[in-house]
């Protein structure tokens, strides 16, 4: 029986790549990876934003409004829901200017209990050390 | 940790290299990484070539871009395919890809 | 010897990313180790068939089937990468699996390496 921490680092922009879209969609993934695994082996994911990455987690993405795709807001809140640990880089986030009330903190209105957290650079640091594998996106 | 950063830009690289720390970290140059080892702009190296004392240029994707070990800065090693398995496999024990 | 898991999002077309990945995986190979080899989003091209090889464009056909055959080297496209670009499973070219991305975390978990190419 092992777990194996796998961080999902997300550094770019949203839309113009599918980067940060695949981050989640394979954190997501790890929900399902056990039909490959020995009994009692798991992946555990965190999924952090940083640098440029941190602007992935605004409020009130409107993508399948506009281009009917699944925006990165609901692939966030669908993390949150399957308690993904998700941490969002605080020195990014100052840098751009944002508050927390503009960013996608939780996914109460879809019934998810697990919250985004602001957290400094170095706790970041802290579980990429921790992880086995880093995935940068 | 011991961390191998494979370096494949040229631009928008030093924010997040900057932030990383490791009691190893290996900056392997690839890809448009490599002008980081061989260009100076304004007559100044890249300042990346300061943020460790493990650097790596990869010897396939310099030639790519027209130039020879002689052009490469004197504190880059330059590295093969080959090199470059054993660096994974070796040196570091998680690698990353920027 | 150790096992790589690589993971690429870059496409075939457009981009040497790809190309670098297949140099490694293939160079692991030829030193012992073996390599999983996960292609996902644009990269999900190289499992199409029908490639055809000009000298203007990135051809990787014939070097993943070489290292196909040496059993130390296994690939595997998203499938719903895939499907979306329309590259249904008759596309899909001979040695290559089609699988969900529970498939790229589990290699991961017994990987002693692994490289994520994600991004371009």
């Amino acid at each position: 029986m092992a777990t194996k921490k796998l961080a999902f680092i997300v550094r770019s922009m949203p839309y113009k790549t599918e980067a940060s879209r695949l981050a989640l969609t394979h954190a997501i993934a790890s929900q399902t990876v056990e039909i490959y695994l020995e009994d009692g082996d798991m992946v555990e994911p965190v999924v952090a934003f940083m640098g440029d990455g941190v602007l992935n987690c605004l409020k009130n993405q409107n993508a399948m409004g506009m281009y009917g795709v699944t925006s990165i807001e609901q692939h966030l809140k669908n993390s949150l829901l399957l308690d993904l640990k998700v941490l969002i880089c605080k020195e990014d986030v100052e840098r751009f200017g944002l508050s927390e009330s503009s960013l996608i903190m939780d996914a109460e209105d879809i019934g998810g209990e697990t919250k985004a957290t602001i957290v400094p650079f170095s706790e970041i640091q802290q579980e990429m050390e921790t992880s086995n594998h880093l995935l940068f996106f | 940790m011991r961390l191998g950063v494979l370096v494949s830009d040229f631009r928008n690289v030093d924010d997040t290299l900057s932030r990383l720390k490791a009691d190893k970290l290996g900056l392997i140059l690839v890809g448009n990484g490599v002008y980081l080892a061989a260009v100076k702009e304004s007559g100044k190296p890249s300042q990346v070539l300061g943020m460790s004392p493990d650097i790596y240029a990869l010897t396939e994707d310099l030639q790519t871009r027209g130039f020879s070990d002689a052009d490469v800065d004197k504190r880059v090693k330059t590295i093969t395919y080959d090199g470059l398995v054993d660096l994974i496999f070796n040196d570091y024990e998680k690698v990353i890809w920027i | 010897m150790g096992k790589l898991t690589i993971g690429c999002f870059s496409s075939l077309v457009g981009s040497l990313s790809l190309d670098f990945a297949v140099k490694l995986a293939n160079t692991a190979i030829k030193k012992g180790h073996t390599v999983d080899f996960w292609v996902s989003g644009n990269a999900t091209m190289l499992s199409k068939k029908g490639q055809r090889a000009f000298k203007d464009y990135s051809a990787l056909m014939k070097i993943v089937q070489e290292m196909t055959a040496t059993g130390k080297f296994q690939i595997t496209a998203c499938e719903a990468c895939a499907e979306a670009r329309g590259y249904h499973k008759e596309d899909t070219l001979e040695g290559f699996k089609r699988h969900s991305m529970d498939w790229y975390l589990a290699s991961s978990f017994s990987a002693d390496r692994v490289l994520h190419i994600g991004g371009d």
